[in-house]
């Protein structure tokens, strides 16, 4: 949300658009689509018309995938990040270090840790099998 | 907040008070035909239903005990399941009215009761108070900032502090039972100084023209150059960031330990069966199912929630043409319907804020709706077992997320007002803004919160 201009690719597609239509408009509509690919793809069992089979690795990734197009396009276009001063978009991801350090300790208490997670990414956990 | 002020005569204040009245109108309207007029219909059709249940349950029971055939026993049963399939669908029906019209009135309360007494603290105020330079700036002075803030989080902290005790005696009051109302005190004395804070504000900000905006001058700090209103509130949207990273955090690690159905279908050798319901398996098709809990969802399980990410996006999209109308600085006004409903450049500003609350509070509505039928399906914390964590984490993180939008829409109501009455341009537009960080951010926790929470 600001008044700053910005260029990039998406920027650049948005121009070669037919219609009258700003940038914030075209977010609007990839946010809606990519929502309506999100539920359907929780929704349906195979692909509507087809045989093909929505497996659940499929679903994880299209959650996953969404998320993160949906989250950029937010952040990026209708909180102007992308327009804005550097300064607020390292305001912004300063906390997900913090996140990653929860996720790492999720990793480590997890009852799996001990033998399930890479060991770059676990303390020495020799003492815990040796005892 | 004020820097450059425009003259605002306070009797303008009136106008919110009757914004209350409109508020207070619309929440008895809801609640007398969705709560009281549909609901007692839908309850009326939910007993008729128990009754055919009971009588198909007693049928089936009797067939059994007295030797029938298979056949007839097998068809009685069939009879048994479609009429509990009725009972529970008319019961769901008459918790989705009544739960709706019991919210609609008291958001509109809670509407009324914000913007109708901060308008009314406002409008007794003598108006020559009202436009003077008051130490907080003015036409040709600095920025010295507000006291309102510090007052409002004051106000916070008692209610807070209160609020044990606060919310015990209203439960008690509510169920009949003697209480000591000088146990609302500590609380009530909050609610006033928060009353107190936001009608300041509120006074502060509303002849605000958009001129001696407070800027970080010092040199080598980060935000050096920026508006310090916007650096602050990137502050505390990080903040806000670190206490939904708290509930995910929360959510994975213990869900790291529950075997779903998500668990027993990717075939994880440490789990057999299913031993924790979430709540994607009362709301997705195709969900988990334990003790006979669980495993109903279908499309229209899943559609209030999925209305509800639709609205947010729309609604930031709206907050966004608000902030792009009231910049724009060659407005025209746009033809046939839409010219009808943005005849001018303030109406549309106004507008679209009031499409964005309206959103909002459909949001709201739902989210509700959506908790009552979870709640008559069994998803609740004493559930049994890891279900109870997980009905836990699920009612806290999305509550707090609902918090979020409710607190979101109480700022919205004066935005609106300021849109109606002073009016939003290319120079004072920054509150839109500022506010539009925030709904942005609450639509972002939602992007996360739906589908960890809805659809895994």
């Amino acid at each position: 949300m600001g008044e700053h201009e910005t260029s990039g690719i998406f920027e650049s597609m948005v121009e070669k658009l037919p219609g009258n239509f700003d940038i914030y408009f075209w977010n609007f509509v990839i946010l809606m689509i990519f929502t309506v690919f999100e539920v359907g793809a929780v929704f349906f069992e195979t692909v509507p018309g087809t045989d093909i089979e929505i497996t659940l690795s499929v679903v994880w990734a299209i959650l996953i995938g969404v998320g993160i197009v949906k989250g950029y396009g937010i952040a990026a276009y209708f909180m102007h990040l992308k327009g804005d001063p550097r300064v607020y978009t390292r305001t912004a991801l300063f906390p997900v270090l913090f996140v990653l350090l929860m996720l790492w300790g999720i990793g480590l208490s997890n009852p799996g840790a001990v033998t399930e997670l890479p060991s770059w990414c676990t303390p020495n956990w020799d003492y815990a099998s040796q005892r | 907040m004020s820097g450059g002020e425009a003259h605002v005569e306070n009797s303008i204040w009136m106008r919110a008070v009757l914004f209350g009245g409109v508020f207070v109108a619309i929440g008895l309207l809801a609640f007398a035909t969705m709560g009281v007029g549909v609901a007692n219909v839908k309850h009326v059709a939910y007993e008729d239903a128990m009754h055919e249940y009971e009588e198909a349950k007693y049928d089936y029971e009797n067939a059994k005990a007295n030797n029938a055939t298979d056949a007839e026993i097998a068809s009685l049963k069939t009879a048994k399941d479609e009429a509990h399939h009725h009972e529970i669908d008319a019961h769901l029906s008459y918790l989705t009215w009544r739960t709706a019209g019991i919210t609609i009135l008291l958001m509109c309360f809670t509407y009324a009761s914000f913007i109708g007494l901060g308008g009314f603290l406002n409008s007794v105020f003598p108006d020559d108070h009202g436009h003077a330079d008051h130490g907080y700036g003015g036409d040709d002075h600095e920025h010295h900032g507000s006291g309102s803030p510090i007052v409002f989080s004051l106000g916070i902290m008692l209610f807070l502090m209160g609020f044990p005790s606060f919310q015990a005696t209203l439960g008690n009051m509510l169920s009949g039972v003697d209480a000591n109302l000088g146990d609302l005190g500590v609380s009530m004395l909050g609610l006033l100084f928060v009353t107190a804070g936001v009608a300041n504000w509120w006074r502060e900000d509303l002849p605000f023209i958009g001129n001696h905006e407070q800027i970080a001058t010092e040199t080598d700090a980060w935000f050096a150059g920026e508006h310090i209103r916007k650096a602050g509130l990137w502050v505390f949207i990080m903040s806000e960031v670190m206490v939904f990273a708290t509930f995910f955090s929360s959510y994975l690690r213990m869900r790291t330990e529950w075997c779903t159905q998500w668990q027993v279908n990717a075939g994880n050798e440490n789990c057999a069966a299913v031993d924790t319901l979430t709540a994607s398996d009362f709301l997705r098709p195709n969900g988990g199912m334990l003790d006979g809990l669980g495993g109903q969802g279908d499309f229209m399980t899943l559609l209030p929630g999925a209305i509800n990410t639709f609205a947010l996006i729309i609604s930031s999209y709206t907050i966004v043409l608000a902030l792009k109308t009231a910049k724009s600085k060659d407005w025209v006004a746009p033809t046939g319907l839409m010219g009808k409903l943005m005849p001018t450049k303030k109406a549309a500003v106004r507008n679209y804020l009031i499409a964005t609350f309206l959103l909002g509070s459909m949001f709201i509505v739902l989210k509700l709706v959506e908790w009552s039928h979870l709640v008559a399906e069994g998803f609740t914390i004493g559930a049994a077992g890891t279900t109870g964590q997980a009905a836990s984490i699920f009612y806290v993180a999305t509550g707090a997320h609902g918090l979020h939008v409710f607190i979101g829409l109480l700022v919205m109501l004066y935005l609106i007002f300021k849109a109606d009455t002073v009016g939003y341009d290319e120079k004072n537009g920054q509150g839109i803004e500022y506010f539009g960080l925030y709904w942005h951010f609450v639509d972002l926790a939602w992007v996360v919160i739906f589908p960890a929470f809805y659809l895994y």
